[in-house]
């Protein structure tokens, strides 16, 4: 984890450092292992469903993704900041042992019931850059004082 | 739209029948496999002394996770671990294909290591577009002991 | 499920078979629950660049299901006391895995109900992938 971000340092418009992972099958095994989702459709290259949903591979859980923007929002956070909310839609599938890479963008910062909000455009976007998984976050910053 | 899969009344009916409550367990054996899970090394969420030296009660659970239902092969899904339990959408709608279509999480505390959870949810909406449904679930998770709201999520499955 | 006594089994019996068939989600299951994510037993191209055929099912899960064959036989007033076996062979999923069992012996041993077994997983041609031995207690019928 990365020095405490305190809410007088952070601007609108400012860019969250990103976090890039490429899940192989074995990350996909331990993400259905520890989020409890054993949908063939991630790991089973025979799995009969694969075709009639138009697809030719295993692709990525979605909730995988939206974990990785919850790792991305943790670590603007910080130990002593909160996240209020985040939220993603699905848009887009990524498949196996390709890049997924979770970003963010400070939209507002704002005072509301005695704390420090900051309010996020959130995604994981691919190598070519396509946003598959858009979304919005709120975070409570510490303050210095 | 003429060409959309048709919602009917029974369905729509079921809009915000609320389930009864399931008991979903933070444990640390949980919050450590979800951690290796979605790939992520920070010590927070692995070591308890590293933790509590935070300000943590013990480790915390990455966000996106909110426990592990309790499972008998009786009442829950065998694929996806939810329980199937009274009070719930009976939508048999006839669709194999399953996509999860978004995920909200709104938290109103830090969820931890040995928290115990109860969850209730209910459908919130459910829309078709040609033949593809969309269903809304919204739960509310409370701490079991406390009674207190730690959580919400809203969340939405594409059924083809 | 029917209690056995220790007064009711003879040596040479075969205890009920059980039958297991993996499907890549049972393996998958697996690797969460025992915590061994090997890729040899989900990633078909893994186990081939490792010189197998295919996928193969984890060994400590053939163990597994032998101990649930004893469970089962000894009901809830029997005690395992001891089983083990070696993975001679591999099982591959979607394949029938027949889990057997013969009693050897039985003796008192400090006042307990000894029986002692001859486990084994075999395929369906009989072949035994996993032989091994265990070890039981079973309740009097007194």
């Amino acid at each position: 984890m990365a020095e405490q971000t305190y809410f007088e340092d952070v601007s609108e418009g400012q860019e969250l450092p990103e976090i890039k992972i490429s899940p192989d099958k074995q990350q996909l095994v331990k993400f259905a292992a520890g989020s409890g989702d054993f949908n063939p459709l991630h790991f089973d290259e025979n799995f009969p469903m694969l075709k009639p949903m138009g697809l030719t591979e295993n692709i990525v859980h979605g909730r995988f993704k939206y974990a990785q923007v919850g790792r991305l929002v943790f670590g603007f956070a910080g130990y002593q900041g909160r996240v209020k909310k985040f939220g993603v839609q699905y848009r887009g599938m990524d498949k196996l042992n390709q890049p997924i890479i979770a970003k963010g963008i400070v939209t507002a910062k704002r005072q509301e019931s005695g704390e420090n909000l900051v309010d996020l455009d959130v995604w994981t976007e691919n190598a070519e850059g396509k946003k598959n998984t858009p979304g919005t976050a709120t975070v409570a910053l510490p303050s210095r004082s | 739209m003429a060409d959309d899969f048709e919602i009917t009344d029974e369905m729509k009916a079921q809009i915000g029948q609320e389930t009864e409550p399931w008991t979903y367990e933070v444990t640390t054996t949980g919050v450590r496999m979800y951690a290796r899970g979605i790939g992520s090394t920070d010590p927070v969420h692995y070591d308890v002394d590293f933790a509590k030296k935070q300000g943590f009660r013990s480790i915390v659970a990455p966000y996106g996770f909110l426990g592990t239902p309790v499972f008998h092969p009786d009442t829950n899904d065998g694929t996806f671990g939810f329980p199937r339990r009274a009070g719930g959408p009976r939508l048999n709608l006839p669709f194999k294909g399953l996509l999860d279509g978004g995920t909200e999480t709104e938290y109103f505390d830090v969820i931890c290591a040995g928290d115990v959870l109860e969850e209730t949810s209910h459908l919130a909406d459910i829309k078709a577009r040609g033949n593809m449904v969309f269903l809304t679930n919204e739960s509310v998770y409370k701490d079991k002991a406390s009674g207190k709201v730690v959580a919400k999520q809203r969340l939405t499955s594409i059924h083809m | 499920m029917v209690q056995v006594y220790f007064e009711d089994i003879n040596v040479g019996e075969e205890i009920p078979q059980l039958k297991k068939n993996c499907s890549t989600q049972q393996l998958v299951l697996w690797a969460a629950g025992s915590g061994d994510f090997y890729q040899i037993h989900y990633y078909k191209d893994f186990a081939q660049s490792t010189g197998l055929k295919g996928l193969i099912v984890h060994g400590a899960l053939k163990n597994a299901f032998l101990g649930q064959l004893l469970h089962d036989w000894i009901g809830e007033k029997g005690e395992l006391r001891r089983f083990g076996c070696s993975y001679r062979g591999m099982d591959e999923p979607n394949q029938d895995i027949l889990c057997r069992g013969v009693v050897t012996k039985k003796y008192q041993d400090g006042g307990k109900n000894m029986v002692e077994l001859d486990v084994w997983t075999e395929k369906p041609d009989g072949k035994k992938t996993s032989p091994g031995t265990a070890v039981v207690t079973l309740p009097s019928k007194a």
